[in-house]
């Protein structure tokens, strides 16, 4: 795995590849129109009587300013249109991801005999088609990973749906690309591409309930963790904490980022979320918790930083 | 004569200069006596009384009056009344106190010669206070609810005889007559002004109002935060903060052991509506996860914190105001209000109802064994 990629103009799928081959076409295409464009423009100031004549004549523009952008935008649209319905169907055979766009977060549902439920980090099998059903809980989101694919908005009440492959393993980073409010600009992800067998070995992992909390310390974190009432919110499987309302956070520790994808994980960003989230990630729906001692903090972020 | 325009604009420049330089004049000499001990004019005091009374008129008007007919409302007012007032305005059985009286102007016995305001105006005048009287303003400005209760108290303040005033302010608290000695060594003084159990009640009394919290078998924990935010003005009541600054040391580590360690009171009357009580615990048990409210059990649960209040058998009147004040925008302040006060906004109206009912309805004892 190399860095993030996040380009339209490196596609590493199938479906990011026929969008990036369109948009190379288009390119090109408003290329030779600029060109001509502009000789049309130096030829009806320089160009001789007899060819200025001809520029002005209604057929001249019946032809180049009517017909000609008609059958190339109609041509597009057709294209568009055929590229769409290609990429935001679903198949039998595709795997299948539900992802749900919430004041700012992404929900994370695979499908399976029993889904596994995760927050802002999907993995996928390299080479493997998947489906992915996209919702809104609460107002429009739209879902965008550039270098593997198309922009679908997800709207509330309705299901709309993308397919994307990975062609290579890596770490591909989406944004919300529609304005949400506040943190709107915080609410990144990551697709993150695993060969078939390590991602088998995940999913087990991911499915499976955390690990129960193993020092002393750790214990006291669990126990403080329920006491100050994070489970009502966050749902911890395996243990009493079943809260849907934020984040599952059953393997928060395996994941990569912490106040949803605002810092990078470790124990001091994920108490600095805890106590200042509000500065991190203005807005975010999560109250600041500021009653802990730096004992129980530390405590309950060691117990959370346990969570694989 | 005739003088020109342009001389006379200039002599009318330089009488006001020469009034203004005067003016500065007398107040820098200090012949000007600010003493209270001599009083206005009669005219002056007539000046200053007809400004006050229309500025309060003007500055009233629009000012929405919820109904103050409510015993707990007169209740609560009383007892900060007492407390807070008293001292200058007198009450039945409690003449102002003479350093009081001789403030200039020396404040009104509210009990027998109180203006005929009109209820807003009351409101207005305990909320801002008057300038240059010595009246002061509520000292926490949100609190415009805690306001109303002492509007409310003073519109039935007139009636009221010595024995149903202490009634109504020290909520039946029975004071023992001090000794001589006592009297002589200590600071306490008779009426008890500082004692918690007039509004919270003591021992198996509950609160003289239900818009007071019940104390009786609260975490330590929780009193004693509550105390210190208040004594630290984070907290914002405009009748409590005084009360916690008045406590000192370990004083609020005793009072909160005191009520901990009490049994909670029997309950008046309990919510009846079952619907609305059936609604309630639904919520409280697993909140409302589409309207982002999570289940109130989570943090008010027997496991919950300490530092977090317990609510089984809670007074209705007091959680109805207080998930309302944050509803209505009170701004939180303290660490656990931070947390409360957003799930109390995404409340509805109805939810709120609803969850009041349940807690208040909840039996506390059963409560506590849980």
């Amino acid at each position: 795995m190399s860095g993030t990629l996040q380009s339209v103009l490196a596609p590493h799928g199938p479906q990011a590849g026929q969008i990036a081959t369109l948009a190379w076409v288009l390119f090109a295409f408003g290329a030779v129109i600029l060109a001509l464009v502009i000789a049309t423009i130096w030829l009806a100031i320089r160009g001789t009587p007899h060819i200025r004549e001809a520029l002005a004549r209604e057929r001249t523009i019946m032809v180049f300013g009517l017909a000609l952008p008609v059958v190339t935008l109609t041509i597009l649209l057709f294209c568009g249109v055929w590229l769409t319905r290609a990429q935001t169907g679903h198949t039998d055979d595709a795997m299948r991801i539900e992802v749900t766009g919430e004041q700012w977060w992404w929900r994370v549902v695979y499908d399976g005999p029993t889904p596994a439920t995760s927050a802002n980090e999907i993995r996928i099998p390299v080479g493997q088609p998947v489906d992915f059903t996209l919702k809104a809980a609460d107002v429009i989101h739209s879902f965008w990973v550039p270098s593997l694919g198309g922009k679908v908005d997800m709207l509330p009440g309705r299901i709309t749906r993308l397919r994307l492959t990975a062609e290579r393993a890596g770490v591909y980073r989406g944004q919300c690309a529609e304005y949400c409010g506040g943190p709107h600009a915080l609410m990144g992800f990551n697709v993150i591409a695993m060969p078939r067998d390590e991602y088998e070995a995940w999913f087990v992992r991911e499915a499976g309930p955390s690990a129960a909390a193993s020092t002393d310390v750790e214990r006291r974190g669990q126990s403080l963790f329920m006491a100050a009432g994070c489970g009502t919110c966050h749902a911890v499987r395996g243990t009493g904490a079943a809260g849907a309302i934020g984040p599952d956070l059953t393997h928060l520790a395996a994941r990569g980022s912490v106040g949803i994808d605002t810092l990078p994980l470790t124990a001091d960003n994920v108490a600095r979320f805890i106590r200042d989230g509000q500065h991190l990630k203005p807005g975010n729906r999560m109250p600041e918790f500021r009653i802990f001692s730096p004992a129980e903090q530390t405590a309950l972020v060691s117990y959370l930083m346990s969570l694989r | 004569m005739r003088i020109p325009p342009q001389l006379r604009i200039r002599f009318i420049l330089l009488a006001g200069l020469a009034a203004l330089l005067l003016g500065f004049l007398f107040m820098w000499s200090g012949l000007y006596s600010v003493a209270a001990s001599r009083g206005h004019w009669a005219v002056t005091e007539w000046l200053l009384t007809f400004a006050m009374r229309n500025s309060v008129k003007t500055h009233a008007i629009g000012i929405e009056v919820p109904p103050l007919g409510n015993a707990d409302l007169v209740t609560l007012g009383a007892a900060h009344f007492h407390s807070g007032c008293a001292y200058c305005h007198g009450a039945p059985g409690v003449p102002i106190s003479p350093i009081a009286r001789a403030m200039l102007p020396p404040p009104p016995d509210l009990a027998t010669n109180m203006r005929p305001w009109r209820d807003r105006e009351l409101f207005w005048i305990i909320k801002h206070g008057i300038k240059y009287t010595g009246m002061p303003a509520w000292s926490v400005q949100q609190r415009d609810d805690e306001v109303w209760a002492l509007a409310a108290f003073l519109r039935r303040l007139p009636g009221l005889d010595a024995a149903q005033y202490r009634e109504l302010a020290l909520g039946g608290l029975a004071v023992p007559p001090q000794s001589g000695q006592s009297l002589a060594t200590s600071e306490t003084t008779a009426p008890a002004v500082g004692a918690c159990a007039r509004c919270h009640g003591a021992g198996d009394a509950r609160p003289a109002s239900a818009l007071v919290p019940i104390l009786h078998g609260q975490p330590a924990e929780f009193i004693v935060a509550s105390l210190e935010a208040y004594a630290s003005a984070q907290r914002a009541s405009g009748i409590m903060q005084p009360v916690a600054r008045a406590l000192a040391g370990d004083d609020f580590r005793r009072v909160a052991d005191y009520y901990a360690a009490l049994q909670p009171p029997a309950a008046l009357e309990r919510p009846t509506d079952a619907s609305a009580i059936a609604r309630g615990r639904a919520l409280a048990e697993n909140g409302d996860p589409a309207a982002l409210v999570p289940a109130c059990a989570g943090c008010h649960g027997q496991e919950a914190l300490k530092t977090y209040p317990r609510l089984a058998g809670q007074n209705l009147a007091y959680l109805l105001n207080r998930l309302r004040l944050w509803k209505n925008g009170l701004a939180p302040a303290t660490a656990t209000e931070t947390i409360m006060a957003p799930i109390a906004r995404a409340l509805s109206d109805r939810q709120i109802e609803d969850v009041g009912a349940y807690y208040a309805s909840v039996d506390a004892h059963a409560g506590a064994r849980r």
